[in-house]
């Protein structure tokens, strides 16, 4: 008897029913069109990736408003940073921030046992950059946070530290003939979230012009530096995968430098990149290099863990990046603006008030 | 009774081994022990070895040895000498070529592209001894030398990626990495680069032919196929003497589009297909950077693209001011 046709019809249907059922089908697609006919402009409702969807569930209960209007100052010993709250709204804070940020660890993870105003613990100097740092990102960064805003929630997602954010990387090591690791992500769901960081420092820290394709036809003396081009199309890929997004979000791929062609979102997209930078620069950079122990006591119960997808040799400084606050959406998912109306001391004064407020000599 | 098949291969002939043809005076000699493989048999000959390495073939399989150790052992050490990472990773290692600052230093440090340099030349080394050892064979069994020039085609585009376009724009980095995703970066970023490479006519060439070798491919070994059973497998013969298979097969495609290739020329067709694949790809490439620094604003400019009036309501450019602005946060100005 034959036996090669029915093995090859079994292996068939076997096949056929494995294409039907296993993959997650997901039609029609649903698409809409962002630019003229011809250049492809299609924008496709992010499916979101299995990664990023862990994180994207609703905040925590909002902790209950009690009555308390005398200044928080007064209130309370050794206010530095919500100094325009009340002492009923200063608690509801702190109590959300809590559940936003340490919900395992509770109020010792900043706060010295007892003594609330001791400075004794590196992380409550730590959530102080972080509290001005979200004010100066709401009042100042409108250009990307725009009337939504961020909060601890944004990023943090009940995690002392974010889930999605990458390390500068180390030195090379004296002597050593072979080149170190570029710092790939160890898993992913798609190949662009295994891509090194190597390239984030460039872009997200450094300043490196992130114009790499020529203004004319001809040479004109001006040569790009293919590696360097590299890097920007991994900060470029990190951009996409952490929005869940293509790239013509913000680009006309066909001249992706002209921003004539381009679409309004690419402004954003690039305020983004900006105010990351700004995060990184300011913020992150002094922040690590003022308690590098952080990360080295291990046997303390409040140690901040590192998330598990951050394994390997990761050294360095941990920095944000648009996956940070974005978890594959390209509108993050994080209710900061409702939890804004409830929460106003999330809102600073903003930087225009700061350099008046020192002009006329006062306090910044 | 052997039955022919139209799908796949069902006639395999077992006969005695053959040894081929005698050694020549002071060649040397053939290595392997023959055998005959039924599992073989159904997608090629049955009979497998003796193969002929000679010196050209060893120097080759060394060089390539030597090639593929740099690399390995490269990536490797990037994975601090873990197998199992090394497994997990395999994809995304990759051995770079030195960074611009060495130009086209030809002993830049051996871990910033020194390695890659000599993974380069031993790798160019393998391919090239193979292309000679090649063409020996060829002239060894008295047949044309149409399959090292196919290769030498091959082998101008992988010279141009790593050697000829690289000294001509100055500096190694611009050559591609070893590795699987990182090379289709490059290929990606090296696009996007110079504004859409979709752009250069002789990509647009090169794909053409790509795509029409392999239209072509499927053309002539349907029809040949087809007619198999007409005896259409004895082709070459039919270009001289021919039978029914050769009228029926010319017949099928004149009343299909009006026209047709007969049993000669269709193999210079899908010869020169295949060939200039990698010929006017090389071309494209070598004149990306040097001689065309945007593919785009090219094709703008040569009338290939069209110019789309920009959105009303949308400035050509950001503001200069709120690009200030920002930078003055950024800088903490």
């Amino acid at each position: 008897m034959r036996i090669g046709p029915p093995i090859l019809a079994v292996g068939l249907v076997c096949a056929g029913l494995f294409t039907l059922f296993v993959p997650t089908w997901n039609l029609p697609t649903q698409g809409t069109q962002t630019g003229p006919n011809g250049p492809s402009l299609v924008q496709y409702a992010p499916t979101g990736s299995p990664l990023f969807q862990t994180r994207n569930g609703p905040p925590p209960a909002n902790p209950p408003l009690i009555e308390d209007t005398r200044p928080a100052t007064e209130a309370y010993k050794n206010v530095t940073v919500l100094t325009d709250l009340n002492a009923g709204e200063f608690m509801r804070l702190q109590q959300a921030i809590t559940n936003w940020v340490a919900p395992q660890q509770g109020c010792d993870f900043c706060h010295a046992g007892g003594d609330f105003a001791s400075d004794a613990k590196p992380t409550k100097a730590a959530a102080r950059d972080m509290l001005k740092m979200v004010r100066h990102l709401n009042a100042d960064w409108t250009e990307h946070v725009g009337g939504a805003g961020v909060t601890c929630w944004s990023c943090h997602r009940g995690q002392p530290v974010p889930a999605e954010i990458w390390f500068s990387r180390p030195p090379h090591p004296q002597g050593a003939h072979m080149d170190k690791p570029e710092n790939w992500n160890e898993s992913g769901d798609s190949v662009r979230q295994f891509f090194p960081n190597a390239g984030y420092e460039l872009y997200l820290l450094q300043d490196t012009p992130g114009l790499a394709q020529s203004y004319t036809a001809l040479p004109n003396g001006q040569v790009a530096d293919q590696v360097v081009v590299k890097r920007l199309y991994e900060v470029m890929m990190q951009m996409s995968a952490g929005m869940g997004v293509n790239c013509t979000y913000c680009h006309n791929s066909r001249a992706f430098y002209d921003w004539g062609q381009s679409l309004p979102a690419r402004w954003t997209g690039y305020s983004g990149i900006q105010m990351v930078r700004d995060i990184n620069r300011n913020v992150l950079l002094p922040l690590a290099v003022r308690m590098p122990q952080t990360r080295e006591t291990a046997d303390d119960p409040h140690t901040i863990v590192l998330p598990d997808r951050m394994r390997g040799p990761q050294e360095g400084n941990g920095f944000v990046l648009c996956a940070t606050c974005h978890y594959g959406l390209p509108k993050p998912a994080d209710h900061a603006q409702e939890l804004l109306t409830v929460f106003p001391g999330l809102k600073g004064p903003g930087r225009e008030h700061a350099a008046s407020a020192t002009d006329q000599g006062g306090q910044p | 009774m052997p039955q022919f098949h139209t799908l796949w291969t069902h006639i395999e002939l077992r006969g005695p081994d053959e040894a081929g043809p005698p050694l020549q005076i002071g060649s040397p000699g053939r290595i392997g022990k023959p055998f005959h493989s039924q599992w073989l048999g159904r997608i090629g000959e049955m009979q497998v070895l003796p193969t002929h390495l000679g010196p050209t073939g060893v120097a080759s399989l060394l060089c390539g040895f030597i090639a593929i150790e740099i690399i390995g052992l490269n990536m490797l050490a990037s994975v601090d000498w873990n197998p199992v990472r090394f497994i997990r990773l395999l994809p995304f290692l990759s051995l770079d070529p030195p960074p611009a600052k060495y130009g086209l230093n030809p002993f830049p440090p051996l871990r910033e592209g020194g390695w890659w340099l000599m993974a380069g030349f031993f790798l160019t080394a393998a391919i090239l001894l193979w292309w000679v050892k090649m063409y020996r064979r060829a002239r060894a069994l008295g047949m044309g030398t149409h399959i090292p020039w196919c290769f030498a085609s091959a082998i101008w585009l992988y010279l141009v990626l790593g050697f000829i376009r690289p000294i001509a724009m100055g500096s190694w980095s611009e050559a591609v990495p070893f590795g699987v995703i990182p090379h289709l970066n490059w290929t990606a970023t090296f696009s996007v680069r110079y504004g859409n490479i979709f752009y250069n006519p002789f990509h647009m060439l090169s794909i053409s032919f790509l795509y029409g070798s392999t239209m072509l491919f499927a053309m002539h070994a349907g029809t040949i196929l087809a007619v198999t059973p007409l005896g259409g497998e004895r082709e070459t013969h039919q270009i001289t003497d021919r039978g029914t298979a050769a009228e029926r097969a010319a017949l099928f495609w004149r009343w299909t589009m009006g026209f047709n290739s007969n049993y000669e020329s269709i193999h210079r067709w899908l010869y020169w297909f295949a060939t200039l694949v990698t010929l006017t790809g090389g071309i494209g490439i070598l004149a990306t950077g040097t001689l065309v620094d945007n593919w785009y604003l090219w094709g703008v400019k040569n009338g290939l693209a069209p110019q789309y009036r920009p959105a009303p309501d949308l400035p050509a450019a950001p503001p200069a001011q709120a690009l200030k602005t920002m930078q003055d946060k950024v800088l903490g100005r």
